[in-house]
């Protein structure tokens, strides 16, 4: 039970400082919007063509969006030693890695869920009835961002070239998370039957197993010296 | 009892040797001060007694649990009061508290919480974020931790860094209860003067070699390295 405690903890430490200083999930909601709006200002197209490159558009917002969020995940461990302490605990490693993960993924799907109105604002997208399937492709894909991105930010947050690193190691293990997103994505704007685009977020969920797992098992190696 | 043994140790950064084949012991309810130049290795040698860092070669033993193989259950029983203040800028001081103790397993009550920060003369500064916190109230905040916390064996760095001179006098409170109480205490430190009124045994890290010298010699030496 302690286990879970500690996820509990972390993830309430993060949510608590982030809410009062805002630092990360406002530059996470300014970049998105700027995505947006330099799309929506670029294209003029018709409702068709906009459905065909929407998908693409909406995991590029917030595909960018995760890297300057997630990127900065473990900076607040680094002020104060706080990782430190971590390191000194008789807790298991693996579980501050879940709380860290489970604290992105609120911070992330907080700003995809606010971000999708203005989706459907700029690009007169009507996407309010598919908004519960688009919510759980988000969820399935921010899962597997967040799992991928918390451990690549522990990694790099001790380098002095972690805003460079940071993308290069997440962006191509991030591949398969894209692909899946936008087909189910473009199959929920499309309108197409479940069916027909469920095996992509299956696709999804077996990357997210993975990349938890993988993830959670590596973090002991990090954080224990 | 030994709580602290630790045999031959060393330990290389890169090329550079900062521990050679130190031994040291720390009785439980001793408080062992440790003094030498600055780079003899004080801080080196608390780190791998506090399972930060792995030693070169030598072994080390915390309540007779072996440092390398159960470094988990060791965690259990030490803390460390570092140069880091282990802070959440953005959490309140009874956050961090809560945070700090919880994380362990432990859930303190208001009273206790309260209790332990007045003790060390930060109670009125509860609800304050600790980024408005001073150094040495930090540390101050550091020892009302280890005063919840009770570990068997503490480590304190520079222990009486930062402080005032009724901080210092709160440190000393708080070390003679630990030892009083049967917990070991093992200390870096340049200021004699306040050492001398807690510390049971005295050793000099100079060059890699560690001299024990008595109370009395520590406080009347013009020089100790």
């Amino acid at each position: 039970m302690h286990f879970f405690r500690v996820i509990r903890w972390i993830a309430w430490k993060d949510l608590l400082s982030e809410y009062r200083n805002r630092e990360n999930i406002s530059s996470m909601f300014f970049f998105a919007l700027n995505v947006i709006l330099i799309f929506s200002f670029s294209f003029s197209l018709d409702s068709e063509t906009i459905k065909e490159i929407m998908p693409g558009i909406i995991w590029v917002a917030f595909g960018f969006t995760a890297i300057i969020g997630l990127g900065k995940s473990f900076l607040i461990e680094v002020n104060n030693d706080c990782m430190e302490y971590f390191q000194t605990l008789p807790i298991p490693k693996g579980a501050i890695y879940l709380g860290k993960f489970l604290g992105n993924l609120l911070f992330m799907l907080t700003v995809e869920i606010v971000l999708f109105p203005l989706f459907v604002l700029f690009f007169n997208l009507d996407m309010i009835d598919q908004f519960l399937q688009l919510l759980l492709i988000s969820t399935v894909a921010t899962i597997g961002l967040s799992a991928l991105g918390t451990l690549f930010s522990a990694l790099t947050v001790q380098i002095r070239a972690r805003e460079v690193m940071f993308p290069i190691l997440l962006l191509p293990l991030s591949v398969p998370i894209f692909i899946g997103a936008v087909e189910a994505t473009r199959g929920v704007l499309n309108a197409d039957a479940f069916s027909l685009y469920s095996h992509w977020i299956e696709l999804l969920v077996v990357f997210d197993v993975i990349f938890v797992i993988v993830s959670f098992w590596i973090f002991e190696f990090i954080l224990d010296y | 009892m030994n709580a602290i043994l630790g045999t031959s140790l060393s330990k290389s950064f890169q090329h550079y040797q900062v521990l050679k084949e130190v031994s040291i012991s720390v009785q439980a309810g001793e408080c062992y001060a440790l003094f030498g130049p600055n780079g003899a290795g004080k801080t080196t040698l608390l780190r791998i007694f506090a399972t930060l860092h792995r030693p070169s070669s030598g072994s080390f033993e915390i309540m007779g649990m072996d440092g390398k193989r159960d470094r988990v259950k060791v965690r259990d029983v030490i803390y460390l009061i570092g140069h880091g203040s282990y802070l959440y800028d953005d959490l309140s001081v009874k956050e961090n508290i809560q945070f700090a103790i919880g994380i362990r397993g432990w859930n303190p009550t208001e009273a206790e919480i309260k209790k332990a920060l007045d003790q060390v003369g930060i109670g009125r500064f509860a609800r304050l974020r600790s980024r408005y916190l001073s150094a040495g109230m930090k540390k101050r905040l550091s020892i009302a931790k280890a005063l919840l916390i009770r570990p068997k064996v503490l480590f304190l760095d520079e222990g009486y860094a930062s402080l005032d001179e009724r901080g210092v006098g709160m440190m000393n409170e708080c070390i003679r209860s630990f030892t009083q109480a049967g917990s070991a205490v093992l200390m870096t430190t340049h200021d004699r003067g306040p050492t001398a009124d807690v510390a049971h045994r005295v050793g000099v890290l100079n060059r890699s070699v560690l001299t024990e010298i008595s109370v009395k010699d520590m406080v009347t030496a013009d020089a100790l390295f």
